[in-house]
């Protein structure tokens, strides 16, 4: 029989709950602030405990029920009031980890961002579900992973060592330093149309099986292109976007309708290139997602794009750009 | 001693006696439930909320079906927001309100919601009933006139495997309209085929 108790140090008052079970003491932090996250997280990782960091949940507390993840502490950062900030400069936008889905969604600031974050699973996934847990768990057709991808996002950091930033692709490759958190992604203000789209089963339930982002600037003349569930995590398609920048008429922001059914075909090219591949699973064949890539990088492409036969992408809250699952 | 404040945060952490140590009483932490402070002896960190409420409080009114946030069966509100138990720590639900449909209670919004269930046989095992009464009393809170779409999306994280769903919505259309928020007419034509979301 589990024996379990509590103390609120009066160091640190209210702030650290020890849970003591089956003999053992595993501790939950409750930081107020990013520096207390930092203090708590580096106290966490000096006992020894196996810590995780803990965002909204709806990943890691199924995983750690399932016993595919454990914890000897957690440090937990939904009361961090800093991370829950949204913030825009004059070129930039600032998310804080700790903002979630529900929170994005209406954000007239960032439309494209909006959209991906409204196509998040259920309510109750976007009411908790945070950014901050999506880098986290990095998933390979995330869609919040798969639009800051394509938005060429930077990942701010906090450390005994100090606040850090990175590009999105470094700390998808290094991954965080285990004393280190999430405080915030940052990404452009939108320069043009922004579409995202995905395709997978019961959105509600599931994450997308494939996830498309295209972000067009019109000021840098620039388009970017991402997929997501072809490789482990998302991936630019570069040749893709190299072909957009030469084909778009600049001064309209359109194309001819021909050139999307090309990037489409282009896509399907460099999906199949994308290393490490994610491996076949139950959902699909790789020929498929490979397939399912482009379809979706032709239909985005051309909502972007063609203006003048369609209504214009990111102006409608559930209009024809708003990409839902199927 | 634990206090909450209204805006679900722990007040306990600046306030008086935030430092009492609880080792000696067994208690683990305190979860207000329903309005109630309710000690959680015996827990472990890894608890869900859910299982915390069934298992430790007794709170059977939440249903466990999935255990991964896919069904909906388990949904609460945590601090006035929609969420499935199962994906929210315990532990970390300490110092927020937790609000089951048991807590929802037989009066205004809920219990017409209840009434409604019934009267249109949104309800057959019943499983699913506690989560989408909890999420149906979410919405029509948020949003009391919200469309069929916005009905069906709304309700996406509550599955049932018994109605087909167009009873619950039936149901949700008949709260509208007793409360004279759509004409009574418009109750009774559910299930049209709605606008898909990518307007295609
Ligand atoms: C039913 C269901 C449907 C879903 N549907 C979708 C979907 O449609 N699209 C989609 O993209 N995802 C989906 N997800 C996945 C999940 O909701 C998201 O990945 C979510 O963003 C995770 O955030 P969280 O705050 O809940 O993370 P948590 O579960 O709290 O944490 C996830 C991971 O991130 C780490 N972490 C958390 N915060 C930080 C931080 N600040 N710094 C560093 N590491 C951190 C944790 O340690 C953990 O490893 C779904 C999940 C479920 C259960
Ligand atoms: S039991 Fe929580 S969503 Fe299914
Ligand atoms: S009534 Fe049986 S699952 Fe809904």
């Amino acid at each position: 029989m589990v024996r379990a108790g509590v103390l609120r140090p009066a160091a640190v008052p209210g702030r650290v709950v020890l849970v003591m079970a089956g003999g053992t003491t595993s501790t939950m932090f409750r930081p107020r602030t990013v520096g207390e996250a930092v203090e708590m997280l580096a106290a966490a990782h000096d006992s020894g405990a196996a810590v995780a960091l803990l965002g909204g949940g709806t990943d890691l507390v199924p995983a750690l029920r399932s016993g595919e993840r454990c914890a000897e502490a957690v440090v937990a950062l939904r009361r961090v009031l800093e991370l829950r900030v949204r913030g825009a400069g004059a070129d930039s936008l600032t998310i804080g980890a700790g903002v979630t889905y529900t929170d994005l969604a209406g954000w007239s600031l960032s439309p494209g961002l909006a959209r991906a974050a409204r196509v998040v699973g259920s309510v109750q996934i976007r009411n908790t579900g945070t950014v901050g847990g999506a880098l986290g768990s990095a998933r390979p057709a995330g869609d919040l992973l798969t639009f800051l991808t394509a938005a060429d996002a930077e990942v701010l950091t906090a450390s005994p060592r100090g606040p850090d930033r990175m590009s999105l692709p470094r700390f998808l490759a290094d991954g965080l330093a285990p004393d280190a958190l999430v405080t915030a992604v940052q990404l452009a203000r939108p320069g043009g149309p922004q579409v995202y789209l995905k395709i997978g089963e019961r959105q509600a339930a599931y994450p997308a099986v494939v996830s498309c982002a295209v972000l067009v600037d019109r000021v840098r003349h620039r388009l970017t292109c991402a997929i997501g569930g072809v490789g482990v995590l998302p991936a630019r398609m570069g040749q893709a976007e190299r072909y957009a920048r030469d084909e778009v008429d600049w001064s309209t922001g359109t194309v001819s309708p021909p050139a999307a059914r090309r990037f489409g075909d282009l896509v399907v090219e460099e999906a199949a290139r994308v290393a490490p591949a994610l491996p076949e699973g139950p959902r699909g064949s790789v020929e498929y997602r490979w397939h399912a890539a482009g379809v979706l990088a032709g239909r985005a492409f051309a909502r972007c794009l063609h203006h003048l036969t369609g209504p214009p992408a990111g102006d409608t809250a559930r209009g024809p750009a708003a990409g839902g699952q199927r | 001693m634990t206090a909450v404040s209204a805006d679900g945060l722990d007040a306990a952490a600046d306030g008086p006696g935030g430092g009492e140590a609880r080792t000696d009483s067994g208690e683990s932490y305190r979860l207000n439930v329903d309005g109630f402070l309710r000690s959680v002896n015996a827990a472990r960190i890894e608890d869900s909320l859910l299982t915390v409420l069934r298992d430790v409080l007794g709170v059977t009114a939440v249903k466990d079906a999935c255990e991964q946030g896919r069904c909906g069966a388990c949904s609460v509100l945590l601090d006035g927001r929609l969420a499935a138990s199962c994906t929210v720590l315990a532990a970390d639900a300490d110092g927020s309100r937790v609000v089951t449909v048991a807590g929802l209670g037989g009066a205004g919004l809920t219990r017409a919601i209840r009434a409604m269930f019934l009267a249109e046989g949104a309800v057959q095992c019943g499983f699913c009933t506690p989560g989408f009464v909890v999420a149906v009393t979410d919405l029509l809170t948020r949003h009391p006139d919200a469309d069929e779409g916005e009905i069906r999306e709304a309700l996406s994280g509550n599955i049932c495997r018994c109605t087909g769903y167009g009873r619950i919505l039936a149901a949700v259309r008949a709260v509208q309209a007793e409360r004279g928020i759509i004409p009574p007419a418009d109750a009774h034509a559910p299930g049209n085929a709605q606008d898909r979301p990518d307007g295609e």
